[in-house]
């Protein structure tokens, strides 16, 4: 194979691993905004709680069940962090947004920074703030064609985040609950009237919305191996960025956007400069926003927030 | 007012307390470095030691007349515009004489302005950026040697000791990470040298890969990094994941065992790193400080012990100057001479930067940083 392809699909692999975690973070961010109209700027911090949660299971896993197979202690991992995030994710709607229903939009999106502030200051003041290794759970292999390889962790990611985003896309269009999703999305005040509860699907948007960032987190905890109260941040703007990209409220949207994003900022990095990595994602945000603001496969909303 | 006659009862009282407090004064020194966030670790090892050497003296007694000394510490978070925030506060203290600080040269330089207005003296034990004393401030002192010391001698020993000609350079794009790297850069190339690539990272990111795949594709000997360790244990780890292979070099910025633990044991051996002075465990002088420190501490920060000499050297200046006037102890800082710190003799030059301080080699072994060589300026 030619020295120049191989690079290039290196650098497509890159760029798709990064880009399989800011969609699953993306499907929180556009979920919430189908059914409240709210961009959760907490939602990166959920993301980054689900790393730690997936730390600290991993540290029990492998201290008090050695010799336990990895693909259980991942299996383990995930739940955990799932739960956990679900369980986050349902107390901050009943006790920071639900008080605030019907209140200027506005109010309900200064609170979800607010909420980001309150979750980051916790965990660093919970675990501290120095950075943390998170010991390696799956086996270190490589599979490849000449120099192009992926490790074992990245085929997870993959394969998670794929099976992740069939499962929702086939939940959404096929249970009942997802029927009241898609109703509550389309006209909130209809849904009531045709016996929908509308808060209970709220609630299942946000528990839903809350694991998909977790597993991102747990998996970005196993890719990276290094976590800190401040990641949710970064990773939080670019999903943000991602979903916005994708048509904020999309499923879809936020799954390809989320993986454009992430391949146009590899690719950007590796071949024009990595000292603006960050400044691309967000040049190809206001490029969607000039050209257009709806997003891939957004409708037209005439909406500000 | 529904209730003047209490609060003029609070106020008087108040002014009563105030006037009680002050009958014993303290002379504040503060202490500014990153004490929380990702790099807090280091700046509260700067921190201890600092707080080391203001116990010590108040033990001693009054540091003149009844004043005793407090330390107060300031948080910048490595961020130049919360250092500016936090210098200003320092400043508006009138009992507050000095400050030891910052730790990143960013926070330094940009609070620099601050402390030479309000005629402060400003001693840092840890920012190496050349360009923080070029400025021409005269209230700017520093304990530790300059990258255009700290640089070349990498420079030398990857060029004379480790025979590589072709390498990579890599920065986080601060004030700190770029200078360090471009002293680096043209001490390497006027050695003759090939830089085959020069490319930055920002600071906070995590994935390198896009970035480590370009210099695996241009198969660089050696590559330096400008920066601090959170980065470069990513940098290491994904490097090698990708099947790089070429060895890794940092300045002291990177001198720190979370370093070994992010890059992972196996992968952070025989990465090699300068660092400001030789290890102080190999120093009679500093024996009895370390002794004392990690019964206390614990493990003795990569910056513990310049916080602690850049603290003595301003106690000592206030005790000469014997009164709560930044005039006289910028004064008298100035004239320190031969101090005798626990990493050797302090003495500083116009620019306010310590003179003959050497620089250490030191290499990554069995999960150590082990001390190879000194190199003297």
């Amino acid at each position: 194979m030619n020295a120049h392809i191989e690079l290039f699909l290196q650098q497509v692999l890159n760029g798709l691993t990064i880009g399989m975690i800011y969609a699953l973070i993306a499907l929180g961010y556009t979920m919430v905004y189908g059914v409240l109209q709210l961009i959760n700027f907490a939602h990166g911090e959920i993301f980054m709680v689900g790393a730690h949660l997936a730390l600290l299971m991993i540290w029990v896993l492998t201290s008090f069940f050695a010799g336990v197979p990895f693909w259980l202690v991942i299996l383990g991992v995930f739940l955990f962090a799932m739960a956990g995030a679900s369980f986050l994710g349902a107390a901050i709607e009943k006790t920071a947004y639900k008080p605030l229903r019907g209140s200027p939009k506005l109010t309900a999106l200064i609170t979800s920074i607010g909420v980001s502030f309150f979750l980051q200051n916790a965990v660093m003041l919970l675990c501290g703030s120095r950075e943390k290794t998170v010991p390696e759970v799956v086996p270190n292999l490589r599979f490849g064609l000449g120099a192009v390889s992926f490790s074992l962790v990245q085929l997870i990611i993959f394969l998670t985040s794929l099976g992740l985003m069939f499962f929702l896309t086939w939940f959404v269009k096929s249970t009942s609950l997802g029927r009241a999703m898609r109703a509550t999305a389309e006209n909130p005040e209809a849904a009531l009237l045709m016996g929908i509860s509308v808060n209970r699907v709220i609630r299942v948007t946000f528990m839903l919305g809350s694991a998909l960032g977790a597993v991102a987190g747990a998996l970005f905890a196993m890719y990276y191996g290094s976590i800190n109260f401040h990641d949710g941040y970064l990773a939080g703007i670019k999903a943000f960025t991602a979903a916005v990209f994708g048509g904020i409220g999309s499923i879809p949207g936020a799954m390809l956007g989320g993986i454009l994003l992430g391949l146009f900022e590899g690719l950007a990095a590796g071949y024009i400069s990595s000292e603006w990595k960050d400044a691309f994602a967000f040049l190809l945000l206001g490029a969607v926003l000039i050209f257009k603001p709806s997003g891939l496969f957004g409708e037209n909303l005439p909406e500000k927030v | 007012m529904r209730k003047p006659a209490g609060l003029l009862a609070l106020f008087f009282l108040s002014v009563f307390l105030c006037g009680a407090a002050k009958k014993e004064s303290t002379a504040v020194i503060g202490l500014a470095a990153p004490l929380t966030g990702d790099q807090a670790y280091i700046g509260l090892g700067v921190l201890q030691g600092a707080q080391m050497a203001v116990e010590e003296a108040n033990i001693r007694g009054p540091v003149f007349g009844d004043t005793r000394l407090r330390l107060e510490g300031l948080d910048d978070q490595h961020n130049p515009t919360q250092a500016v925030l936090v210098a200003n506060k320092l400043v508006a203290n009138p009992d507050a004489v000095g400050v030891i600080g910052h730790f990143n040269s960013s926070c330094t330089k940009a609070a620099s302005a601050i402390y030479h207005e309000a005629r402060m003296v400003q001693i840092t034990p840890a920012s190496t950026n050349p360009e923080i004393s070029r400025q021409g401030f005269d209230t700017f002192f520093r304990v530790c040697a300059t990258d255009d010391v700290q640089a070349p001698a990498a420079a030398e020993f990857v060029w004379n000791k480790l025979g590589k000609r072709k390498i990579a350079i890599l920065d986080d794009q601060t004030t700190y990470g770029k200078g360090i790297a471009d002293e680096f850069q043209k001490r390497f190339k006027f050695l003759g040298g090939e830089v085959l690539l020069r490319n930055g990272i920002t600071q906070g990111e995590k994935d390198f890969t896009p970035l480590l795949t370009k210099v695996k594709s241009i198969a660089p000997e050696l590559i330096f990094y400008g920066g601090v360790y959170p980065e470069l244990g990513l940098l290491i780890k994904q490097s090698r994941k990708l099947g790089l292979t070429a060895a890794w070099m940092g300045g002291d910025g990177i001198f720190d065992v979370t370093l070994i633990q992010i890059a992972g044991l196996e992968f952070s051996e025989g990465t090699y790193s300068t660092m400001l002075g030789i290890d102080p465990h190999e120093l009679p002088s500093a024996k009895d400080f370390l002794t004392r420190y990690e019964a206390r501490y614990g493990p003795i920060g990569s910056f513990s012990a310049y916080g602690y000499d850049a603290t003595n050297v301003l106690i000592e200046a206030i005790r000469r100057a014997g009164k709560n006037d930044r005039e006289a102890v910028l004064k008298e800082v100035r004239n320190t001479k031969d101090f005798q710190g626990i990493l050797g003799p302090i003495n500083f030059d116009e620019k306010g930067d310590a003179i003959g301080k050497s620089v250490g080699i030191f290499k990554i072994e069995n999960g150590k940083f082990k001390f190879l060589e000194e190199m003297k300026p």
